[in-house]
């Protein structure tokens, strides 16, 4: 079992000219404590136009940050949106092959659609698309990564033979993944070799059967790259206290206020009637499940609490067949940022040294030109 | 907190209808066509709210025209606007003002759901390319649109929003409430197309200011609807997390 840090940079109202700078540097020394403590990877988020819920809106900017000022931790996008209103596919291959050459070969890449008709319909995007646009950039952009010169002929789009440039530094490109909320992703994840990056907040027994089901398809799948990415990733709030009572409560305010603030967005099937988004109020149910237990209790698989509690719920995704959690730290800056902080050594101290032994599958294939 | 409404309901709480029961009995009409024309909202996104409710991002105009066939009083059209936010972290639909084109149905509407539905002429005209629809209150158009460009889905794909109807309700003393009327549907068809407003009178739907501002769906559907029993109220000037009152409901036999 492995362990990251996951960045959505949620700014509270009022917004004063220190807000946003504030968090930024905030996040910014929460990874370079990550980074410290041996947590593994960083992930951010891509979101616009999520107000207070996400900022987070340039991640390849902030991860180049993360990068230029850790030495270890690796650095991934969660994720890049697979839409050509958002990002063009050109684009997305050179950033994300310039920011694995500044950071010495640790970028993982992750892809998506985007789920809400705020981001979507904010830059003219099409939802009945966004499954199609997708499933191109992520045959096309590896292809964009290993070939010398390229040209593609396609649905979202289209080029002449170029070479693109920069290629990234790991060899034969980095690891790839998909963001896994929606029902029935992680079989489109396995079926395309690509890492399982799970951000629902569901809990632990909704994952163990999707995690079963990737493991068995990605056994036989058609990788997209030039090699499968057998990992499962879940997201999880971390908050771990010695007060067992304060770890619990802070946590699941946490957990409350990040499901609140995400449902003030537009989530696009309630705006937008179509078969390729699956009903938001699903999704909602099943982050209120995972975060606030019946008669108040913690559900399984909640990382809140003292190190003894969260030891116990990392176990139980350990056993469900996880291979890395990725914690949110902080949501709304409800958590001052010395308590964020502490409750990161605590963790690093107390929890992470009981897991490891157990290493995580590497990605196949994939190894920074420079080293091993 | 994300942002809240600054609205005082009760200024305008004299045209809403006054409720003096909330033992409400569920009211079904089968095979009702309704028509949605789903937009983002110019305007001041938070002076069309009470304080108990949050803009959705972003904040949204909802028409909605049903015409039921039959009925215990008869056939009849409904018309309303609504300002799509949210309860809490719950999608909803602000309705202060509505018409009707049957006094019968205006009348059961307002007296057991506290819908603030006035009489007005509504027509919906669904044809295999379009679906029309108009509101005319006193010789004036005050809503014209359309659905365009029809293209079949299924029913489950469209989402309908609950809504909040301004009510009086009398129970100790008079209290201006939103009463939450959550209708269950059952979809025989359903189609998404573009919206297209040509008319629309803001005054006239107690929403000054509001706006169409950008299309974002059309949808019209053929379902039979059931108006459900009152569970929940929310107390328009209260903060959002203490303004939702559930309401007792009858034990089950």
């Amino acid at each position: 079992m492995k362990f990251g840090v996951f960045f959505e940079i949620s700014v509270p109202r009022p917004w004063g000219p220190e807000t946003e700078y504030t968090v930024y540097q905030n996040c910014l020394e929460q990874a370079r404590l990550a980074d410290e403590l041996g947590f593994d990877q960083a992930w951010a988020v891509e979101h616009h136009f999520l107000e207070e819920y996400s900022h987070c809106s340039a991640p390849e900017i902030f991860l180049t940050a993360i990068a230029m000022q850790t030495k270890q931790i690796r650095v991934g996008h969660g994720i890049v949106t697979c839409v050509p209103e958002l990002n063009n596919p050109i684009r997305s291959a050179e950033r994300a092959a310039v920011l694995d050459l500044v950071s010495g070969g640790r970028l993982e890449f992750g892809t998506g659609r985007s789920a809400t008709w705020t981001e979507l319909g904010g830059f003219g995007a099409n939802p009945d698309e966004t499954k199609k646009t997708w499933d191109e950039y992520v045959r096309v952009i590896p292809k964009m990564w290993t070939q010398e010169r390229f040209s593609w002929q396609g649905r979202a789009f289209s080029m002449p033979e170029r070479s693109i440039l920069p290629k990234p530094y790991q060899k034969p490109h980095p690891p790839m993944w998909v963001a896994v909320t929606s029902v029935g992703t992680e079989i489109d994840a396995a079926q395309r070799g690509l890492g399982s990056l799970g951000l629902s907040f569901g809990g632990v027994g909704e994952q163990a059967q999707k995690i079963a089901g990737y493991r068995k398809r990605i056994q036989s799948c058609d990788p997209v790259g030039d090699f499968v990415n057998e990992q499962v990733n879940t997201v999880s709030f971390l908050y771990c206290h010695e007060d067992d009572e304060k770890g619990i409560t802070t946590g699941q305010r946490m957990a409350g206020t990040f499901n609140y603030l995400s449902e003030q967005t537009l989530a696009t099937r309630q705006a937008y009637p179509t078969p390729s988004y699956l009903s938001p109020g699903l999704l909602y149910q099943l982050r209120q499940e995972s975060t606030s237990g019946p008669e108040g209790r913690v559900p399984e698989g909640l990382t809140i609490g003292d190190p003894h509690r969260v030891a116990q719920a990392v176990a139980r995704w350990e056993e469900a067949g996880v291979d890395r959690i990725n914690f949110l730290l902080n949501v709304h800056e409800m958590v001052p940022q010395e308590d964020v902080l502490a409750s990161m050594r605590l963790f690093a101290k107390e929890v992470m040294p009981q897991f490891q032994q157990d290493e995580a599958p590497e990605p196949a294939g994939a190894t920074a030109a420079g080293g091993a | 907190m994300p942002l809240t409404g600054t609205r005082d309901l009760s200024t305008i709480a004299d045209t809403a209808p006054l409720l003096t029961s909330l033992e409400t009995e569920p009211w079904e009409l089968k095979g009702a066509q309704h028509l949605q024309l789903h937009y983002e909202l110019g305007g001041d996104r938070q002076a069309l709210l009470p304080p108990a409710l949050h803009p959705s991002i972003p904040p949204t105009l909802l028409v909605n025209v049903t015409r039921v066939p039959d009925s215990e009083v008869g056939a009849f059209t409904l018309a309303t606007v609504r300002v799509g936010c949210r309860a809490g972290a719950r999608p909803r639909g602000l309705l202060v003002r509505g018409y009707c084109d049957s006094a019968a149905a205006a009348s059961v509407l307002r007296e057991r759901w506290g819908f603030p539905v006035d009489l007005a002429d509504v027509h919906l005209d669904p044809s295999y390319a379009r679906a029309t629809t108009s509101v005319t209150l006193d010789g004036a158009t005050i809503l014209a649109g359309e659905l365009v460009d029809p293209q079949p889905i299924t029913g489950a794909d469209v989402q309908y929003m609950a809504t909040l109807a301004l009510a009086r309700v009398a129970r100790d003393g008079e209290e201006t409430l939103l009463t939450q009327v959550d209708p269950d549907y059952t979809f025989d068809r359903a189609q998404r197309g573009v919206p297209r407003l040509t008319a629309f009178e803001a005054g006239a739907w107690n929403l000054p200011g509001a706006s169409a501002a950008h299309p974002i769906s059309a949808s019209l559907t053929t379902v039979d609807m059931t108006l459900p029993r009152l569970r929940y109220l929310v107390h328009p000037d209260r903060d959002p997390l203490k303004a939702v009152e559930r309401l007792p409901q009858p034990q089950p036999a």
